[in-house]
């Protein structure tokens, strides 16, 4: 076990270290300077920040530098979006919104998503069933923007219940709390329409099987043969999708923040590519990079506390 | 016919005494009938039959892929339907409200807008008032005005009584039911061309990993890994800033990544078969590995490539419109249902008709898809074959 995490380590860092190349290759190749305030500028100005910078050498030489610098977890200074401001102060400050909203939907998601699933499978071929089960296609069917958008206009803007946009208030208060309900739904409603389908489908199997009827005949109730026999077995699939929940709380949805106007960090990126804000783009990407292989290490590990059969490490072959 | 000698089974000539008959009264019998099992009387079924057999069998697959003809259908003729085509800017008749001939007399669909307006801009309006439908006092700094809230004939108002445009227009004045068919051809063009990459790419690895094995798996392997952990999102809109937006960039980021399902399916089923028996015996008699993996091996595979591709074709439609809404889509003049969609969200306060016609054509696309898709994989799956 020890040697099967050591090991998946290991590549993750290789894979990390190879799309740090490839994506800062990317970023520089773009077109464009990367200081085009070339009118108003004294030339001499521009040279200096063109050497502070190592914009004159090759890119080879100023890729050295980079990696120098984020050898000693410097990674360099915003130049547009925010000048001057250390590009990890600019990650850090973005982060809290959008760990707020991703918590919060998840508080959401989990409770909704697993009792609708629960309901839909044992009244499965009910007209309970029938409804729901078209809702959750419904809702996975429209685009998030799409249902931002309605949410947006009938809730807030026609019968004005909600703000239309975030609040601009740092501190979490009780206002801004109000204006986060929208976006919280709209993150909220693709993740229980998922989980809602695959614990019905799931349990609904389960619910078939021998250990089920043995279960009843040793005299569970029938409440204790849901809760400790089927659903254990029925969350093996969802296993990765809760963790993800919890712990992709860091990764923000950019549909989402354009339309609730939500200062985050993928909206961030966005200004950030467009402005060829390079080494603010390069620090995000990184950040999502580090996280999105550390989250496949844990989801990949996660199997084997959730279902003891499955082994880690075993071959894949046969 | 019975003239031979009959010999009982230790070799005896049976004798004329058997039974008190002579040798000459007894025959024997189906000596010169050739004998078969008999042919079955009901026709065999293929499995390719089978399977079509079952898909025809469920009603809820039949329709959804009736719906996705006819989708496509209209993505075909449905530019040409209207009298107005879907470049054509007319600046004077912009954001003019749906109007449909034949339902604009319920009431709904007329080209109706309801307006607030001063009391005293009522004359600009004259003649294409429908319905007055009250008014209010205002106060601000400049006094008090009696703002009035009027249903108006858009078609009237703008001077083209006698044209209809059936979904409306856009804020070009270009026509919404034209662009609507237009945006549906270039959305499904793209998704089915990206889904035959995926699929060819997918399935070229997929069975030399799996097939070969060894360290060209690891390789590839390792290759993929590092593809697939890049963020897609920054890697999205860095390569079309790179590229530039329009079909062969979209086609490319859906590419990218998009073939390693596939392949991943592949190489599981090619593990699965490759050592057994009858792979072997026809390795034996010497078919080329190209044979044993196309004729022995992948028929195995190709119930869930087709599953896998149906829902990965409504997939890419709707990624399409999440890049949309990002101003990262099909370029400008041309539609797709995302560009549709997103400029209806941009104009959804004003003019919330906009946004109507492309939701109900994607999400009938998604549905349809992934219920046909659903349907496919019962019909392929020969665990309940009948």
């Amino acid at each position: 076990m020890i040697k099967y995490i050591i090991q998946r380590i290991i590549a993750a860092f290789f894979t990390f270290l190879v799309i740090v190349v490839v994506v800062f290759f990317v970023i520089h190749s773009m077109p464009g300077d990367i200081i085009d305030l070339s009118s108003k500028i004294d030339p001499t100005v521009r040279e200096v920040i063109l050497d502070k910078y190592h914009l004159n050498d090759p890119l080879i030489v100023q890729f050295g530098y980079t990696m120098a610098d984020y050898l000693h977890f410097d990674f360099g200074y915003s130049l547009k979006i925010r000048p001057g401001v250390p590009v990890l102060q600019v990650v850090l400050e973005r982060l809290p919104i959008t760990i707020q909203l991703n918590y919060f939907a998840a508080l959401l998601i989990l409770p909704v998503g697993l009792i609708l699933g629960i309901i839909m499978a044992i009244k499965k071929d009910t007209v309970f069933d029938h409804i729901s089960s078209s809702l959750v296609i419904l809702l996975i069917s429209v685009p998030s923007f799409v249902l931002a958008a309605l949410m947006q206009y009938f809730l807030a803007y026609k019968l004005g219940w909600f703000p239309i946009i975030l609040e601009a208030e740092e501190s979490l208060t009780w206002s801004k709390f109000y204006s986060m309900l929208l976006p919280i739904l709209a993150l909220s409603f693709g993740s229980i329409a998922s989980i809602a389908r695959t614990l019905r489908a799931e349990l609904a199997e389960v619910l078939t099987m021998d250990f089920m009827l043995l279960a009843k005949a040793k005299g569970l109730s029938f409440r204790q043969t849901i809760w400790r026999h089927a659903l254990r077995n029925s969350c093996v699939p969802l296993a990765s999708t809760f963790l993800y929940l919890f712990l992709g709380v860091l990764s923000s949805s950019l549909v989402i923040e354009q339309i609730f106007s939500v200062p985050g960090l993928s909206k961030t990126m966005l200004s950030a590519i467009n402005g060829k804000d390079h080494w603010l783009t390069m620090g995000i990407v990184i950040f999502y990079v580090f996280i999105g292989l550390f989250m496949a290490i844990l989801a990949d590990l996660s199997y084997g506390i959730v279902d003891p059969r499955i082994r880690m490490g075993g071959k894949k072959d046969e | 016919m019975n003239n031979t000698n009959v010999y009982l089974e230790n070799g005896e000539p049976l004798g004329p005494d058997i039974l008190g008959m002579t040798a000459e009264e007894l025959s024997l019998v189906q000596r010169e009938e050739s004998i078969s099992d008999a042919a079955f009387k009901t026709e065999s079924i293929s499995y390719g039959k089978d399977v079509w057999r079952r898909f025809r069998r469920s009603k809820v697959t039949v329709v959804s892929a009736v719906i996705i003809l006819l989708i496509m259908l209209m993505g075909i003729i449905g530019p040409y339907l209207s009298p107005h085509d879907y470049l054509t800017q007319r600046l004077d008749l912009k954001n003019l409200p749906p109007r449909i001939p034949g339902i604009e007399n319920l009431g709904i669909l007329d080209g109706t807008r309801v307006l607030t307006i001063q009391e005293n801009s009522l004359e600009d309006y004259e003649g294409c008032v429908v319905e007055n439908l009250g008014s209010y006092e205002v106060s601000s700094a400049f006094g008090t005005g009696t703002m009035l809230r009027i249903k108006v004939d858009m078609y009237k108002y703008n001077g083209v009584a006698d044209e209809y445009y059936w979904f409306g227009t856009d804020d070009l004045g270009r026509d919404l039911f034209s662009r609507l068919w237009q945006g549906t051809r270039v959305s499904l063009i793209l998704a089915f061309a990206v889904v035959a990459v995926n699929l060819t790419i997918g399935l070229v690895v997929g069975a030399i990993c799996g097939y070969y094995g060894g360290w060209v798996d690891l390789i590839i392997q390792r290759l993929m890994d590092i593809v697939w952990n890049i963020p897609s999102m920054p890697l999205t809109i860095l390569l079309i800033m790179l590229l530039g937006s329009g079909i062969l960039p979209l086609m490319l980021v859906f590419c990218l990544t998009g073939w390693m399902g596939t392949a991943n399916g592949v190489r599981m089923q090619f593990y699965r078969y490759k050592n057994r028996e009858y792979v072997l015996a026809s390795r034996t008699m010497g078919s080329s590995d190209v044979r044993t993996m196309g004729r022995h091996i992948l028929p195995n595979a190709i119930g869930t490539i087709i599953t896998q591709s149906a829902l990965a074709i409504p997939n890419v439609v709707f990624q399409e419109a999440g890049l949309s809404y990002l101003g990262l889509g099909v370029q400008a003049p041309n539609p797709s249902i995302g560009v549709m969609l997103s400029d209806g969200q941009k104009a959804l306060l004003e003019f919330p008709y906009m946004i109507v016609p492309p939701s109900i054509v994607l999400v009938l696309l998604m549905l349809a898809f992934n219920l046909m898709g659903n349907g496919l994989r019962d019909a392929f799956n020969p665990s309940i074959r009948q």
